[in-house]
């Protein structure tokens, strides 16, 4: 079967425990809420095709373990992700206090193009909030990304992140074809039906 | 007649109905949710399309040309209002459909997007389905089926239009996502659907199926399809869909022809099938496969089908063995019919060309035996396949005469115009010799003789002693042991008639100069004229017998050479198996069968025979029976203290009642520790969380901020520091500022009230278990009091052995002394003493601005003590100076008593060992052991609130007692820390045990071998390591498919496996009985069956996983989604047949 994808884009969720990483991928994945997640262990990772300029795009979204204990283990998938949400709750100010520490992580382990993108979940508690929106659009701005407030409860702004990120990597990616000229074009990031690991190299000499 | 007709359509509609409504709610079962655009909703919709259309009164109602049924809607909605909103919607969906097609147009971009086509057809009806009122609107149009149908229709029929309307009750009832792309479900199945496409492909006998697979090489004798035609053509398929797909390009071989519609006659009595023959190459080589169309169909059950059936039934005798699940009825059969054949079996290749019908040919194997006839149909499709042929042979073999080359033609039939009876009339007497001609053959040639152009090629295979193809001499690591398969054909081949075995050596010969078809035209023309007696001329007859001897010398060289290697390989493979994994089983094979059968594991009768007198003595039998038959669920909260060692076996009765006491004592003293440091870390947390509100609020309200947020270095208003937790507010990085003055003041306040004299004294009771600094510490904590003056001067003596404890004693003690003494002079000797201590502290924890806050950062345990404003004034402006003056040593006065006073806080928290010194220190902690706590607590809360709470045992409150559990064992281990993942492991304990106290003491066992997996040990890597080494052994083929699709032999997907001991693999039934197992298995089989179980769960789907070409990210989403799901019991019986085979393998000396 072939694929009927036009683009693969590795993404990748990080942010402290309990932010809500799981439910805001469930949310984009499965267009749906679970209070009753437990936390993630290793590594998962959810799937969602979505459609950008005509493209058929391929969403492949890993879900991290959140305590800085695994980074060992989660860092190892930092290298292919393409696109990085930084999730953390604003209910939680330490949190938002550790985004920094996960863009160091980032800087040190992904590649140095990697999109990013800050998302304060759980916007729907207002009355719990520890940190105004102010707040993280500044922190976001120190660090040249781009932040929304999301709630994978209330299915808020979810979607328009993960689109406004795909977007961007997909601008960028198209930026980065047009600089290498056309006729390298199937060397950039665009996957082919027959690229990866399906080989399918068919020699049948009749019709 | 037309009624009877009639009826049939209705029945064949209802019927179609039937089967789309049974698929969708399948696919709503096993997928939980439905696609709106999901391919089984268009055939439902089509289906009711269909049922709608038949019998409409078109004419009354004006529908002339319509060949849809959305007319039908527009006039039921006049009277019916759930008709009327659908037709609404419908519209509105018309409507935007065209603009955004104009739009697509407009934009130049003729690539129609597919979904919108998609979802035009039967619009109407998909919309009722997702809007649930299909069934309503269809009941609607049965009660008035008059008004709109014949009576001939299924609506109108009583029966069949209310059972119509009843069908699709269920479909309505669903719900429907529009969330993905239809094509997102057929490029990713999901794991279920993986597993449950294997089951229904796979026949009876395989169906998943363990290590033990006929399939894997290795140890194993690979079974080769024998050469006889008969075996050849009832070949057993291995499962139904490996061999459907098998026939397509995969990576194992590659496709050099098919064609459709080829027709071969099986078996004799039986007409020609058409089927799909296709030619191979792979690693056994060149492989000629026919299969009748009824299985590339998938047995799809036309009448066409059924009527063969029945004449095939002639022959019972094929009926009777075969017992596949699936394809029982009507797939077995064709089974027996399709054919393979291996092309180094086949020596000769008869080509009979008809004019009027295609061409034949006919396969003669080495034996002599013909293979069935495959019939060509007409179009040069039999000169495809023999030039695919020819190519497929080389570089190892040949056509014989090759096929010319014509230009612009391409490859055409040597030019043989004349036939030569005689020759034939040789050949067929030759295969009439051989005892095994089938008639077929030979009456067809000698029908077609006069017309049709016949050939005879010769295969042959450049098969000589110098040149041995290299798999011969080296044996491929994969198969290094399966010698004996290669051995077999080869003495065999030799054994045949005569005239065949003159044929072997000439064929040989032959082949040293190999003929190209381009260059030797004079060789062909040469053939031409008699069609194969080149090799018949009588001079070379002689060199014959001596080439058959020396090719009989060669083949028994051969064949001990590659036993030799078989052997060498073997010999090799047991070396590694030896030293690397011999480590991983005990030695020792134990029964499951002796002394009796353990199978049925340890029952409840059974224990009681061996608790008789509150005494269980005899583990090993227990381990024994736990390990081979798990125990029953009614006793496992007894047994699994013994299993976990928290009872200890031959223990009495009240030997385990005073140690669950003693147990029991301590956990509620340890608990009672850190939960003072939580009222403590609760309030600073609200502090903090009402500090952020406020500087939140006033963020947006006012700049008067600057007061509210000073900086750490900031001495705030001695107003504010009437209330110890006001300091906090103010502080910026959550660290409390407090004046070391006030700290002593009320530890020696403290420490005098009778109810915090509690701690101390708890600690000390607890005291046999700690380390010895602590020990020190909580003497030196305990002199803190006036009471106790003379003892704190006698304490430092009392371990002067070691110097780091003791220089930090002394400086301890000194302050307390100082503390009590509070005199002049006593400065002095402070000045002296505490100034050196400092430095060496410093230097040994290298970190000095951390230490320098740290000293600053010290807080009260006792929120309930109020300190007078004097004093706080005075800590206040003494720690005020106290940073400034850092450098220059000491500032003047009570100073110095504050500063050897903090050394003491700064010590606690670097003490290694035991957290409850903090608590009978006084209660003094330190900002940053706070802050651990807290992070600590918070996390472990995050992950209690969270853990199972889809199981029916975690209320709230039990909640508490996992929560309790879990911040007992972290304040006992604090160096480590929470990890996520250690709340995994104690719930299931807890569900069995449910007791706090016993529950703690073993999870404190189990985390003897667990937490060496967590991130701060170094398990994992060992088991990942491991498993690379047991799969490369126990399943080879396994490895190098996970080798060779993006190496994921790193074994990542394994982590939470071992991490949490499955648990987040199984359901909680399961997870008990394999828990059990492993740890039952360290006493009788294996004390890492962790492996053999990770190693049991990946050989239980290998077949899926190499089917389905898994790489990395298919394999983590497949046991992803498969988690809950396993087959805890075969997975564990497999598990222990691994452990026994390698057992097995290393006892194998």
């Amino acid at each position: 079967m072939a694929k009927t994808y036009d683009y693969l884009f590795k993404l990748l969720l990080i942010g402290d425990s309990g932010v809500g990483k799981t439910c805001v991928l469930f949310r984009f994945s499965e267009d749906a809420f679970n209070s009753t997640f437990i936390s993630t262990i290793g590594i998962d990772f959810k799937i969602r095709t979505i459609e950008l300029e005509g493209k058929k795009i391929k969403l492949q979204i890993w879900d991290t373990a959140g305590q800085e204990r695994f980074r060992t283990i989660t860092t190892a998938y930092y290298r292919g992700a393409m696109g990085i949400m930084l999730v953390y709750d604003i209910t939680n100010d330490k949190s938002f206090e550790n985004i920094k520490n996960w863009i160091r992580n980032i800087e040190e382990h992904a590649s140095s193009d990697v999109e990013k993108m800050i998302l304060g979940n759980k916007c729907d508690m207002n009355d719990r909030r520890q940190v105004s929106k102010d707040k993280g659009e500044q922190l976001a701005i120190s660090f040249g990304v781009k932040f929304m407030e999301t709630s994978a409860k209330a299915s808020i702004n979810v979607e328009e992140a993960f689109l406004t990120l795909a977007r961007d990597i997909k601008a960028k990616m198209d930026r980065k074809l047009d600089a290498t000229g056309q006729n390298n074009k199937n060397q950039g990031q665009q996957l082919k039906k027959s690229d990866g690991k399906k080989r399918s190299g068919w020699k049948c000499q009749i019709l | 007649m037309t009624e009877n007709r009639d009826s049939e359509i209705r029945e064949r509609l209802l019927w179609n109905v039937k089967k789309e409504v049974k698929c969708i709610m399948e696919e709503a079962v096993t997928r939980k949710f439905v696609h709106e655009e999901s391919s089984s909703v268009t055939s439902l919709c089509g289906a009711v399309e269909a049922c709608l259309l038949f019998g409409l009164k078109k004419r009354v109602l004006g529908l002339f040309k319509n060949t849809t049924s959305t007319a039908l809607l527009q006039k039921v909605a006049k009277n019916f209002e759930p008709a009327a909103d659908i037709a609404k919607i419908v519209t509105a969906q018309e409507i935007k459909m065209d603009e955004s097609k104009k739009s697509v147009d407009n934009n130049k971009n003729h690539s129609k997007r597919p979904t919108l086509a998609y979802s035009s057809k039967y619009l109407w009806i998909r919309v009722a389905l997702c809007q649930k009122v299909l069934d309503v609107i269809l009941d609607h149009l049965v009660e008035n089926a008059n008004k709109y149908y014949e009576p001939h229709s299924l609506v109108a029929d009583p029966c069949d239009g209310q059972v119509l309307a009843s069908l699709l009750v269920g479909p309505c009832a669903l719900d429907f996502t529009k969330m993905k792309t239809g094509d997102h479900y057929w490029t990713d199945p999901p794991a279920d659907e993986l597993v449950q496409r294997h089951r229904i492909h796979s026949s009876g006998n395989h169906h998943i199926r363990g290590p033990d697979s006929p399939k894997r090489p290795g140890l194993q004798v690979r079974r080769h399809t024998s050469s006889s035609s008969e075996e050849g053509m009832r070949m057993t398929p291995q499962s139904a869909k490996d061999y459907v797909e098998s026939l397509h390009q995969n990576n194992r071989s590659t496709l050099l022809y098919g064609k459709n519609n080829v027709l071969v006659q099986p078996k004799e009595g039986i007409q020609a099938l058409a089927g799909y023959l296709s030619l191979h190459q792979g690693n056994e080589g060149l492989t000629v496969k026919w299969t009748p169309n009824q299985l590339m169909n998938g047995c799809s059950k036309t009448e066409h089908t059924e009527e063969q059936d029945r004449r095939f039934c002639l022959s019972p005798n094929e009926m009777a063995p075969r017992s596949h699940r699936y394809l029982k009825k009507k797939g077995v059969l064709y089974w027996d019919y399709a054919v393979t054949v291996y092309m180094d079996e086949i020596v000769y290749l008869h080509c009979h060309q008809q004019p009027d019908t295609g061409g034949t040919i006919v396969l003669v194997g080495q034996d002599g035996v013909q293979r069935p006839p495959i019939h060509f149909p007409k179009g040069g499709h039999l000169l495809a396949f023999l030039s695919c042929l020819e190519t497929g042979l080389l570089p190892h073999g040949q056509l014989d005469p090759p096929l010319w080359a014509q230009r612009g033609k391409g490859k055409v039939f040597p030019k043989l115009r004349r036939k030569v009876p005689a020759g034939r009339m040789k050949q067929d007497s030759l295969n009439t010799q051989a005892g095994s001609v089938e008639s077929v053959n030979s009456m067809n040639g000698s029908i077609e003789e006069e017309e049709a152009t016949d050939y005879v090629f010769r295969i042959i295979t450049r098969f000589t002693p110098d040149l041995m193809p290299p798999e011969m001499l080296y044996p491929k690591a994969k198969s290094g042991l399966n010698f004996p398969d290669i051995s077999i054909p080869w003495p065999f081949k030799t054994g045949f008639g005569k005239p065949s075995l003159n044929e072997i050596p000439m064929a040989t010969v032959q082949s040293h100069t190999p003929v190209s078809p381009d260059s030797t035209t004079t060789i062909a023309k040469a053939v031409s004229n008699k069609v194969r007696p080149v090799y018949k001329v009588p001079k070379q007859l002689v060199s014959h017998r001596t080439s058959i001897r020396q090719l009989c010398d060669e083949m028994k060289r051969q064949i001990i050479s590659r036993a030799f290697y078989g052997w060498l390989a073997h010999c090799r493979h047991l070396k590694t198996v030896r030293t690397h994994l011999s480590g991983l089983v005990q030695q020792t094979i134990t029964s499951s069968t002796i002394p009796q059968d353990a199978s049925e594991g340890l029952t409840e009768d059974l224990w009681q025979q061996f608790n008789k007198d509150g005494v269980v003595t005899d583990a090993d039998e227990i381990y024994r029976l736990v390990y081979h038959g798990g125990c029953s669920h009614g006793i496992r909260s007894q047994v699994w203290p013994y299993l976990l060692g928290h009872y200890e076996f031959g223990s009495t009765q009240e030997a385990r009642d005073s140690l669950d006491h003693e147990l029991h004592t301590e956990y509620e003293v340890t608990m009672s520790e850190w939960m003072a440091v939580e009222a403590i870390v609760r309030q600073r947390d609200k502090e903090i969380m009402a500090a952020n509100l406020a500087k939140l609020s006033s963020e947006s309200t006012s700049d008067s901020s600057g007061k509210a947020l000073p900086s750490p270095f900031m001495r705030k208003d001695s107003s504010l520091s009437n209330d110890v937790f006001m300091d906090s507010v103010d502080v910026d990085d959550h660290i409390v500022h407090h004046p070391c003055d006030t700290l002593i003041e009320e530890t020696s306040s403290v420490t005098t009230t009778p109810s915090e004299q509690a701690p101390s004294e708890r600690s000390i009771r607890t005291l046999p278990l700690e380390k010895t600094d602590s020990f020190d510490n909580q003497i030196i904590t305990t002199n803190l009091t006036t009471k106790t003056l003379i003892k704190a001067v006698e304490s430092p003596d009392e371990g002067l052995g070691d110097s780091k404890p003791c220089s930090k004693r002394d400086s301890c003690s000194l302050s307390s002394k100082h503390d009590t003494i509070e005199s002049q002079h006593s400065l002095e000797v402070d000045q002296g003493m505490p100034l050196p201590e400092q430095e060496e502290f410093y230097t040994e924890n290298d970190k000095e601005v951390q230490d320098m806050l740290m000293v600053k950062n010290i807080i009260i345990t006792n929120p309930s003590v109020d300190s007078s404003d004097t004093e706080q004034l005075i800590g206040t402006e003494t720690s005020a100076n106290f940073l400034e003056h850092m450098e220059d040593a000491l500032s003047v006065g009570d100073a110095g008593s504050h500063i050897s006073a903090s050394h003491d806080s700064i010590i606690s928290p670097h003490t290694p060992g035991s957290p409850a010194s903090h608590a009978s220190n006084g209660g003094v902690y330190s900002a940053e052991f706070l802050e651990d706590v807290g992070l600590n607590l918070h996390r472990i809360d995050k992950d209690v609130q969270r853990c199972d709470r889809n199981y029916f045992y975690f209320t709230p409150e039990n909640l508490d007692k996992l929560r309790n559990i879990m911040c007992t064992y972290v304040w006992k281990h604090l160096d480590i820390g929470y990890v996520q993942g250690m709340c995994d492991l104690v719930a299931p304990l807890l569900v069995l045990l449910d007791d706090e106290s016993k529950t703690y003491s073993c999870f404190c066992e189990f985390m003897k071998r667990m937490s060496h997996n967590f991130p701060h040990g170094g398990a994992m890597d060992t088991h990942f390591a491991n498993m690379r080494s047991l799969i490369q052994i126990l399943d080879s083929e396994l490895f190098e498919h996970m080798h060779q699709n993006g190496d994921y032999t790193h074994f990542y997907f394994c982590y939470r496996w071992f991490l949490l001991d499955f648990k987040r693999e199984l359901i909680y039934d399961d997870v008990f009985s394999v828990w059990e197992t492993i740890w039952s298995a360290k006493h009788v089989a294996s004390a890492n069956f962790v492996l053999f179980v990770a190693l049991a769960l990946v050989e239980y789907y290998r077949d899926i996983i190499l089917d389905n070409n898994m790489d990395f990210t298919d394999i983590i989403k497949f046991f992803n989604e498969m988690a809950e799901k396993h087959n805890a019991k075969q997975v564990l019986k497999i598990s222990r047949d691994l452990v026994y085979k390698l057992q097995k393998l290393i006892d194998n000396k």
